[in-house]
């Protein structure tokens, strides 16, 4: 094995990681989350927060078609940023909200500090609207659960 | 890998369909593949690299969107990939002539594996 699958193996092959999987630290996700842009965009903030192992969000949005308050939702996947590890400095989590016209697939993952969030919008019905892609920064107002 | 019905939109997918190298000789995925077909729909094919050497993780359709609700043109697609073991979601929009890959992988084997995430970066070689 070279180096480089060496690396590679360390990414996607651990057959020596027996289970259980490790803990995903939810908590470093939690806080409280205010976009980076002074302009509107899509999401105006976000509130992470969690019970035990669950974690949970609830975005608002900055300017219509984006919801006001776009509800509290459970995150679906929680992801670590590595294949051995629990840690979520690098990680990621979905979710996924349902509206009235269409459905929004929300990616949000921690980047030096930031959390960047994606968002897959996709409507039921053709009509005026695209489909689309939204990608945008937050920074934490309030750490933990005390937003 | 089969090929199911391709998602039919109105976008333009232009700017994503080309044959995609990662930037990364170490990276996770080699190389991606985004197809145009009739209807505006497109398919993405991925060789995966899990041992050193590219594996064709096969030919799925992918959703695609824009950045704007007002634009007709598609940016970014997202496409889910069964590889048994493993469920591997990609996430990509073209920024800057970059094909930018959010991957998140969900094991679903009973090891001790974390779901993870990554993300990688693509330049387009043939369109």
């Amino acid at each position: 094995m070279t180096a480089s699958t060496a690396r590679l193996a360390e990414r996607w092959e651990r057959p020596d990681l027996k289970p259980p999987r490790p803990r995903i630290a939810v908590e470093t996700l939690a806080g409280s989350w205010k976009k980076t842009n002074d302009k509107q965009q899509w999401i105006d903030s976000v509130i992470v927060d969690t019970e035990g192992d669950a974690l949970y969000v609830t975005i608002f949005g900055s300017a219509p078609p984006s919801p006001p308050s776009w509800g509290r939702k459970r995150a679906e996947v929680l992801y670590s940023g590595g294949i051995g590890t629990g840690d979520t400095r690098a990680g990621a989590f979905t979710a996924h909200y349902r509206f009235d016209d269409f459905d929004v697939e929300v990616q949000a993952n921690l980047n030096l500090g930031l959390l960047v969030v994606a968002t897959f919008v996709t409507f039921r019905n053709a009509g005026p609207l695209s489909d689309r892609f939204t990608r945008e920064f937050f920074y934490r107002a309030i750490e933990g659960n005390q937003s | 890998m089969t090929v199911t019905a391709p998602v039919v939109t109105g976008l333009d997918p232009g700017v994503l369909v080309g044959d995609w190298r990662n930037t990364n000789a170490e990276g996770s995925i080699a190389r991606i593949v985004c197809t145009l077909h009739d209807g505006g729909s497109i398919d993405v094919r991925a060789y995966g690299r899990y041992d050193g050497t590219p594996a064709d993780w096969g030919s799925v359709p992918a959703s695609v969107y824009a950045f704007t609700f007002e634009e007709r043109a598609a940016g970014a697609f997202s496409a889910r990939f069964e590889l048994g073991e493993a469920r591997v979601d990609l996430q990509a929009n073209v920024k800057l002539g970059v094909l930018v890959v959010v991957e998140l992988i969900t094991f679903l084997d009973g090891s001790g594996r974390s779901h993870f995430f990554d993300r990688e970066f693509f330049h387009q070689v043939k369109r």
